[in-house]
């Protein structure tokens, strides 16, 4: 669970400080990184054996992930400040770590669990990371950083659709308790990240 | 507020009041959560109850299934935190969404209620509530779920309410947005796939059964709540004036007093089901909080009797005379 408070605090940082590139470049940070472990995961199954028509969610899902990177990448004032990269390359890590963990051969491309823990892993960095609540109400709805994010959003909400067919549709053979308890154990870890993000985010 | 945990699944409950005082659980609807419900125990726990209030399965802070999730489910996690929590029998308040899992759990655990009061709920999907959920389920499916969150404001308040509060709703949804995932709603509403009308088992119902309905609830009508009152014999029909769908949150003074009247009475012994229908007071602290309906509670309109027609003066015959 996301404390509402961190998105309180986030919020009146950015109507304080407007979108600088130091805040930009820290919400550029978290979503490229997340974005790219997700497309980089779903390049790497779509040539899976037996997807049938699943293959074509998934490469619709790579596709749509590299459309959002790219977007903010092109959007975003970049801050020149390294040390921003580094901590946030810290705050980030568990979610690093984890792709890490999922791509490690064989890959996600042979080993069904790793593929399932991918989905789950894609689904809760869609349902969780959501930074529309950070975007304070005198913020200009034709920023271009703005518009990004909000695109990049509605977006989100999209894929995720795609995520919970995946996630309903995949993994059969293992007991639905099981497929749950990931799912959760994935929410938790990308709730933990975003937490530690949102402060960081808030702080001057 | 602490969290229970009933395998599979992790509750966020809280419980107020001292133990050994009659119980009171309340269930949200939708989108809601346990915070809601708030006001009630602050209201409920100085008159000596104890208020039991818990984020659903796939709301607030307890667990969110996406996989799969069975209607059958709530009332079996209820049933389960009741006996974790050594609560024997409780009065059980729902709205809506909760109301359902209400009427499924008076159905099945029965002998865990002291009273039931079910609000702006339906035992099964009449055509409207069928076509109404699928272009929800669609809207939050297709389009997110600030569209779902927009959609349920007019269909659960008041336009005076709304214009009321019209500065804080960009805050309100907000929070909403925040604090619900659109997964777990969208998993919630599938479930409604498999639903089974509850109708044919209402008539298992004992336990002394309060149906409240808003006068002009258009989301769950009148004919959703008297489905309900014809079928459970220990029941009343109680209608809400001037009330739309969420009038718990809109009304909520009213909605409390009524049910302590209702609670009360079960509590006393005075209670009478006798499938009756009344009209609550608008005023809480109006004497006589329950006015007999002295209409057709299922009418919007009460056509009077035609008078008889009046018979229209006779004209004279035009006159073939000019104009001098």
């Amino acid at each position: 669970m996301i404390d509402p408070k961190h998105y309180d605090q986030a919020r009146d940082r950015i109507a304080l400080a407007g979108f600088t590139p130091e805040i930009q470049t820290k919400i550029a940070l978290l979503l490229t990184t997340t974005k790219n472990g997700n497309l980089i995961f779903h390049s790497g199954v779509q040539w899976m054996r037996n997807l049938n028509v699943v293959q074509q969610f998934i490469l619709s899902q790579y596709s749509r992930e590299l459309e959002a990177v790219t977007l903010l990448s092109r959007t975003t004032q970049w801050s020149r400040d390294p040390g921003l990269a580094m901590e946030g390359s810290r705050i980030l890590a568990p979610l690093v770590m984890a792709w890490g963990q999922i791509m490690m051969p064989p890959g996600p491309m042979l080993n069904p669990q790793a593929a399932y823990r991918g989905i789950s892993l894609g689904h809760a960095q869609l349902a969780r990371i959501r930074l529309a609540p950070v975007i304070p109400e005198s913020a200009d709805p034709l920023d271009p950083f703005v518009v990004a994010l909000q695109r990049i959003e509605q977006e989100n909400g999209r894929m995720l659709q795609t995520q919970i067919r995946l996630l309903k549709s995949m993994g059969a053979d293992v007991p639905i308790d099981e497929r749950e308890a990931q799912v959760e154990a994935d929410q938790k870890l990308v709730d933990g990240v975003f937490n530690d993000f949102l402060q960081w985010l808030a702080a001057p | 507020m602490p969290f229970i945990q009933l395998e599979p699944s992790q509750v966020h409950y809280q419980l107020e009041g001292e133990p050994g005082r009659p119980v009171i659980t309340f269930l949200n609807g939708l989108t809601q959560n346990a915070n809601l419900w708030k006001s009630y125990a602050d209201y409920f726990v100085p008159r000596g109850y104890r208020v039991l209030a818990y984020d659903m399965l796939g709301q607030g802070r307890s667990s969110k299934p996406i996989i799969d999730i069975k209607l059958t489910a709530h009332a079996d996690l209820l049933a389960q935190l009741l006996t974790r929590l050594e609560i024997e029998a409780t009065h059980l308040v729902s709205i809506s969404f909760g109301g359902i899992i209400a009427l499924d759990f008076a159905i099945r655990h029965g002998t865990r209620l002291r009273s039931l009061t079910v609000m702006s709920t339906f035992a099964e999907l009449t055509p409207q509530l069928e076509f109404l959920g699928t272009v929800m389920l669609r809207g939050l499916a297709e389009v997110g779920m600030p569209y779902l969150q927009s959609m349920l404001y007019p269909m659960n308040m008041s336009s005076a309410w709304i214009a009321a509060n019209r500065e804080r709703i960009p805050a309100m949804m907000r929070a909403g947005y925040i604090g619900n995932d659109g997964y777990a709603m969208q998993n919630l509403m599938e479930s409604f796939v498999e639903f089974k009308p509850l109708t044919p088992d209402l008539h298992r119902i004992t336990a002394p059964t309060l149906i409240m309905n808003g006068e002009f609830d258009f989301f769950t009508p009148r004919e959703c709540h008297e489905l309900i009152r014809r079928e459970v014999a220990n029941s009343r029909l109680l209608i809400v004036q001037h009330a739309y769908h969420a009038f718990t949150l809109e009304l909520p003074a009213v909605t409390m007093r009524q049910l302590e009247v209702f609670i009360t009475q079960v509590d006393d012994g005075s209670w009478q089901g006798d499938r009756s229908v009344w009209v609550a007071a608008d005023d809480p602290a109006a004497d006589v909080q329950w006015l007999p309906c002295a209409s057709d509670w299922m009418r919007a309109v009460q056509p009077g009797t035609p008078e008889p027609a009046k018979r229209a003066p006779a004209r004279k015959a035009p006159s073939r005379k000019k104009a001098q």
